[in-house]
């Protein structure tokens, strides 16, 4: 061939409006053939919206799509399929109580609508797992798979429909850092296959780690497109918070997942020596009656943030719900502020100054079809704040809504907007800004930077900081080794709901913590 | 013929309107589609299928055209939930009111007010060859009229394309995720809108067999809320066809021991008898709810834009 071949994907001009919000604002967007290209951008910014209308989610206002050189017109998802488009979405689309093989044929091979035979795609599926590293067993049922196997489950939905161009969502906020390894892995084998692959995310490591090239959105806009070889994790942190110098190094370094988080100097220590909350023998079950946290001490000073890195599923849901006092506590004792908690009402713990960012932000977290005010005002609704003659004053609880929406610079259209229709992080600023707006005398996050941007990210700990400096007692839960080891004070490792190790700010080595998170390290209590 | 076969060969016909009403149902219901005009379409069902008969002189097009009315309520209730996106509870509670208020009115048009009340002749029984030959077996079973057998090669239907084909597969995936549907390019708006559309006419037919079954006659609580029960005979049943097969039995073994309580003028009060499958399903769903487990978008409309949903 003579002509330069076409990229895989073009976008022109595309405009897309929900009501009055200007979500995309002419984008352009161009993946080559073979390569890997990370769509960056804030939260809100319009990247998971500029795919959903790839996908043909959602029908925009105005706007080209080109595959291969080729005009089409994405009317639907079916529409995409054919065109050789699959994307795997920012939270699963799954029929829970399918097995493996049958989400995945799922609306294929319509010659054969009238036959159920799935040993054939059992083979296929078996297949494409193989070629590329993403180990599932097709009989499984979905709802009982961990997130990282699910992950697998919607790649492959997308392989075995044929895509030639495949678009992540932000797929390894739930994975562990080897699910990571793996999923990257398999992504270069795609692309060797002579596939594309847009990746959305938001941290910087893996950026670096897998794109070759990369473009940044900024409120609905494409503002550039980078070379990975002409860039760098300062660069590129610069641009993806829009060329605003952030607060101190220390934060950076959390944000930008520095491996060498720890010997970032530690300037000033907000630790009081009054105890803010004392845990004794704390026994918790989880929601099918198994014991999964067999007795926990614990005890963090005022002004203190502990942090607990574990692995998914090792208990830290259940210790963090009965801190929260929204668990019942089988056994044991929890004080918060020299006053026993256990088993007074979840409205006593809020009152008494709790607060709690829960992992699942849409199951926990929000009223999706609640406004954004409404969201803020509850479990504060009896504050005096926003009470008048024993009625909620929505006054004063939508003027501190639009406070929220500046302080915390949440992009809705008004305080009105239901929590639902917001993008992810922005539903995350709002679960955060109602639990710092309490003024806690203990906070429990867990996860609270999942899905943020970076600039979101630096202001989660900025108001950590802020509230550690007027003696809140912070647990901090994460998955994020290099968020905890930056963060805390002291870090705990949470191996099977019991503590598997800890370490003093300073004296922690990341692959000590990794060990005995994974049970392989000698307990060093 | 002995007191078992003879309740047994009444017991079938009897689930007949239970069936196709319950199957309708079933139908639209695994598509998210939750209809609860029942009781309104049985009763439209009941009057266009006796009076077509009664004009034209065929059961046959009486059944169809029942079908037909029943089905076009099924077409309304799908446009306003698909398309407008108007809530189904309210929607089908207005299709109800709106097919009672019509059934009413067309028996009165077309009949008026009569000394004798018009007749139909009621369905002929066609035993089967060689199978109704089966001592019990066959009396019981193979010895009825068409709309019997037609019942039950429906639900053999009805279930053999939900649990034996890919379209039921994908079709199925719709009441349980809609979105998840609708990303692998399977038509939601289309399956909800069919399925909605034969379901209510399946409803229909039920309610036209009421008068052409038993004595020919149209009255007008000849219904007599069978329509609510099948809502409650497709949650006994899972919203699954073969269960609905089992709860239909149990809901018309209660209808005709009711009846022969009451002829046989037995103490108990028959309004005591006709609570049971009532009560029978809430026992069920108390106990057994896993199994029991229905459809998890029943009744919720599906916008493919609106972050609201999933
Ligand atoms: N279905 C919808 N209805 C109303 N508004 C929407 C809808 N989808 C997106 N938006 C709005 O469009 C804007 C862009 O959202 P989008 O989800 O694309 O952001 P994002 O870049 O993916 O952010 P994040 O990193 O937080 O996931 C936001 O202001 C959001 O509120
Ligand atoms: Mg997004």
């Amino acid at each position: 061939m003579t002509t330069q071949q076409p990229p895989r994907l073009e976008m022109r001009r595309v405009v897309k409006t929900f009501g009055p919000v200007v979500a995309l604002d002419s984008v352009d967007l161009v993946v080559a053939r073979n390569e890997v290209h990370g769509l960056l951008g804030g939260n809100g910014a319009g990247k998971t919206t500029l795919m959903n209308v790839l996908y043909g989610l959602y029908r925009p206002n105005s706007g080209e799509v080109l595959l291969d050189g080729e005009p089409v017109t994405v009317g639907s998802p079916r529409d995409a399929i054919d065109a050789g488009v699959g994307m795997v979405h920012q939270t699963f689309l799954q029929v829970d109580n399918y097995t493996v093989t049958e989400n995945i044929v799922l609306g294929t091979d319509v010659s054969g609508a009238l036959r159920l035979d799935l040993d054939e795609a059992r083979k296929r599926i078996r297949e494409l797992s193989t070629r590329f590293g993403l180990s599932v067993d097709p009989d499984a049922v979905v709802e009982d798979l961990p997130v990282g196997v699910r992950q697998r489950v919607e790649i492959l939905k997308a392989l075995y429909r044929g895509a030639r161009l495949l678009i992540l969502d932000e797929p390894t906020t739930n994975l562990t850092p080897q699910e990571v390894d793996d999923l990257f892995g398999s992504m270069r084998a795609m692309v060797d296959d002579g596939m594309s692959v847009v990746l959305i995310t938001h941290k910087i490591r893996e950026t670096l780690g897998v794109c070759d090239r990369m473009t940044v959105m900024r409120d609905g806009r494409s503002v550039e497109t980078i070379e990975r070889s002409d860039t760098d994790a300062d660069h590129l942190a610069d641009v993806m918070v829009g060329g605003t110098t952030g607060p101190g190094e220390l934060i950076d370094a959390a944000a930008l997942g520095a491996v060498d988080a720890e010997e970032v100097e530690v300037t000033v220590s907000s630790v009081r020596d009054a105890v803010g909350v004392s845990v004794q023998g704390l026994v918790v079950n989880n929601d099918q009656g198994h014991e999964l946290v067999p007795g926990f001490d614990l005890e963090i000073r005022e002004g203190e943030i502990v942090g607990i890195a574990g692995v998914a599923g090792n208990g830290q849901v259940e210790l963090a719900e009965a801190l929260a006092g929204v668990r019942a506590v089988r056994a044991g004792s929890v004080e918060v502020g020299g006053r026993s908690m256990c088993g007074r009402p979840a409205s006593a713990w809020l009152d008494h100054g709790v607060a709690y960012v829960p992992e699942d932000r849409h199951r926990d977290g929000i009223l999706p079809t609640a406004s954004i005010t409404e969201n803020l005002v509850l479990g504060s609704q009896r504050s005096p704040g926003v009470r008048r003659h024993g009625l909620l004053d929505w006054g004063a609880a939508k003027q501190r809504a639009v406070e929220a929406i500046e302080q915390f610079s949440i992009r809705a259209n008004g305080p009105a907007t239901p929590a639902g229709d917001l993008s992810g992080g922005n539903i995350q600023r709002v679960i955060l800004a109602r639990a710092f707006a309490r003024r806690p005398r203990m906070l429990i996050l867990h996860n609270p930077t999942r899905g943020l941007d970076l600039g979101s990210t630096r202001f989660v700990y900025d108001q950590v900081r802020v509230a550690t400096d007027a003696g809140c007692a912070i647990l901090l839960l994460s998955e994020d080794l290099d968020e905890v080891i930056a963060m805390s004070d002291r870090v705990i490792a949470l191996f099977k709901g019991s503590r598997a190790g800890e370490w003093q700010k300073g004296t922690v080595d990341a692959y000590e913590v990794g060990r005995s998170m994974t049970g392989l390290g000698e307990a060093r209590v | 013929m002995g007191e078992i076969t003879e309740f047994l060969t009444l017991m079938i016909p009897a689930m007949v309107p239970f069936l196709l009403a319950a199957q309708g149902t079933v139908l639209s219901g695994r598509a998210g589609v939750f209809n609860v005009s029942q009781e309104g379409l049985m009763v439209l069902g009941a009057a266009i299928g006796f009076l077509v008969s009664f004009k034209v002189g065929s059961n046959t097009v009486g059944l169809f055209a029942a079908f037909a009315a029943a089905a076009l309520f099924g077409l309304v209730l799908a446009y306003m939930t698909t398309q407008l996106r108007l809530d189904q509870f309210v929607v089908g509670l207005a299709l109800y009111f709106a097919a009672l208020g019509a059934a009413g009115l067309l028996y009165r048009e077309v009949i008026g007010v009569t000394m004798a009340p018009p007749l139909i002749p009621t369905l002929d029984d066609y035993p089967i060859p060689l199978l109704s030959e089966i001592p019990f077996l066959g009396e019981v079973l193979f010895d009825h009229d068409l709309v019997v057998y037609a019942a039950f090669l429906i639900s053999a239907g009805i279930y053999w394309f939900m649990y034996k084909t890919r379209s039921g597969l994908a079709f199925r995936s719709i009441g349980e995720n809609p979105k998840a549907a609708d990303s692998l390019g399977i038509n939601v708006t289309w399956a909800r809108t069919w399925s909605t559309v034969v379901g209510s006419g399946l409803v229909g037919v039920a309610g036209a067999y009421l008068p052409m079954v038993y004595t020919g006659l149209y009255t007008e609580g000849m219904v007599a809320g069978r329509g609510w029960l099948v809502i409650a005979l497709a949650f006994l049943g899972g919203w699954r066809p073969h269960l609905v097969v089992a709860g239909a039995a149990f809901f018309a073994g209660m209808e005709v021991l009711a009846l022969r309580a009451q002829v046989a003028g037995i103490g108990i009060p028959h309004q005591f008898v006709l609570m049971l499958p009532y009560v029978a399903t809430l026992l069920v769903m108390v106990f057994a709810f896993r199994w029991a487990r229905q459809p998890a978008f029943l009744g919720r409309n599906y916008d493919r834009e609106s972050r609201l949903v999933g």
